[in-house]
């Protein structure tokens, strides 16, 4: 019998789900791209398109995803990716308002992973900064960083401002919660929650909120799911 | 005898004054063409004007130039019902040597028409350009449009690219600008900003456009969705919509 995978094939990461035996793969997105062959049944993310029989919307997953997970009412939800952060708010497990960071304050993620592989930062370690600059956007961020740097400030500081000032936008961005729930590699970040957690409450979903909404999307009924071709 | 065959056009943008319309066409020839120069033509860049200037404008000044000597006059709306960019355009279009005619729609000239297209099930890119062919055909449709009930709006001007109407249900009224112009009313700030708060709004602006201050007001004050655009659509606006009109 085959497996039946499917895939959040995000910017930079991407998340493949084996529905039968429930292990979750986490690969690289370049890696991905190497495998020609890559199929879903399926697929969601930026790089998603034409690697699932089936795409789903990066949003409605998300929120789909969440409504699977949180039993709350009442919830705000953010998805910080590599590339843009996605955002839903429900009320009454209704979608109230939901928004999509495309163009200012773009690849920030990806930028904060650039700088730490450039400088050896070990994020699991990273220290937070009371300090942060402005992350306008990726390349305005690392411009900061290298300015930081310049005057004297160690990598790992400068770093950790930069993902200060990532934390204050996506809080910014979300409307300033008092309360939310993260989507995404950043769940991972003991430096992103901490800095978040200056600001407001934060439960770490994982990286996997995504898949969960594709799951949910797939109706055994009608043929889709676990198991149901060889 | 009949007149030799010409390949002039007489360019305009925005809503100018009817009556303007009319008077140039008399002067210039009333069987020249009218070309909408805000609309996405393919003209090639000019160069002209900042990246970060409203594509609508781009559109205005590349067109313009890439017709050049064809274009008999320009008659550039720059009054309130534009914008200081629409004003900007028409002097520096003077100074690249088009003949410009200024108009500025009073108060006085704001007509009452009847909101057709805007509640019609009607394809909204089908709704948008009938709105706005209005602009230099006022008449009646031949054919008669049943309003419907909405399901969603649609706020803005008529977008760079259309691709983003295509996304919208046949039940989606149309708002905004593109209201005011359908009522003959192009700088009517109330109308312009009235809409339905039962149904979900999408409020789309280009990027770089002062609209862009009312469609974050309005979308924040009614849970609507602001959308701005640069140039053409990505995946990921059209997505975002999509999503909206899906969730919500």
């Amino acid at each position: 019998m085959r497996d039946v995978q499917i895939a959040d094939c995000g910017s930079t990461w991407t998340k493949i789900l084996d529905l039968q035996t429930g292990a979750l793969e986490v690969i690289t997105t370049k890696e991905l791209v190497r495998r020609r062959n890559a199929r879903f049944e399926m697929a969601t993310g930026h790089c998603g398109r034409g690697r699932g029989r089936i795409y789903r919307n990066e949003l409605i997953a998300l929120a789909e995803g969440g409504l699977a997970l949180v039993k709350d009412k009442d919830f705000s939800l953010v998805d910080v990716g590599g590339r843009d952060i996605k955002f839903v708010r429900l009320a009454g497990r209704k979608v109230e308002k939901l928004d999509w960071n495309l163009a200012c304050g773009s690849t920030t993620g990806a930028t904060l992973e650039l700088l730490g592989n450039y400088y050896d930062i070990d994020f699991r370690l990273l220290r937070p900064s009371e300090r942060w600059v402005n992350v306008t956007c990726g390349v305005f961020g690392m411009e900061r960083v290298l300015e930081q740097i310049s005057l004297g400030s160690s990598p790992e500081e400068s770093v950790a401002m930069f993902l200060h000032g990532l934390v204050r936008n996506v809080i910014d961005f979300i409307g300033r919660p008092e309360h939310f729930y993260l989507s995404g590699g950043f769940c991972e970040n003991p430096c992103f929650l901490e800095t978040a957690g200056r600001y407001c409450r934060v439960s770490p979903l994982g990286r996997a909120v995504l898949l969960e909404g594709l799951k949910k999307a797939i109706d055994p009924g009608k043929g889709l799911a676990f198991g149901a071709r060889d | 005898m009949m007149s030799a065959p010409t390949d002039k056009v007489i360019g305009y943008y925005g809503f100018p004054r009817r009556s303007v319309l009319r008077e140039t066409r008399r002067s210039f020839g009333p069987a020249l063409p009218l070309v909408d120069l805000d609309v996405d033509r393919g003209a090639p860049d000019s160069g002209v004007l900042p990246g970060t200037t409203c594509r609508i404008i781009a559109n205005i000044m590349d067109n313009a130039i890439e017709l050049g000597g064809r274009l008999a006059a320009v008659v550039a709306s720059v009054g309130e019902e534009k914008c200081d960019r629409g004003r900007h355009a028409a002097f520096l279009l003077e100074r690249l040597g088009f003949t410009v005619i200024e108009s500025r729609f009073p108060a006085t000239e704001l007509e009452d028409r009847p909101l057709v297209y805007s509640r019609a099930r009607l394809a909204l890119r089908d709704k948008v350009n009938r709105i706005m062919e209005s602009v230099v055909d006022p008449s009646p449709a031949a054919v008669g449009f049943e309003p419907c009930a909405p399901t969603h709006g649609f706020w803005g001007v008529p977008p760079h690219d259309f691709r983003i109407l295509d996304l919208f249900p046949p039940t989606t009224h149309a708002y905004g600008w593109v209201r005011c112009v359908e009522a003959g009313r192009p700088s009517d700030l109330e109308l312009e900003c009235a809409i339905d708060e039962r149904v979900p709004t999408v409020f789309f602006t280009q990027s770089f456009c002062a609209k862009q201050e009312l469609a974050h007001y309005l979308a924040e004050k009614h849970r609507g969705l602001a959308i701005d655009c640069h140039g053409e659509m990505n995946d990921s606006i059209l997505a975002k919509v999509e999503a909206f009109l899906k969730l919500s």
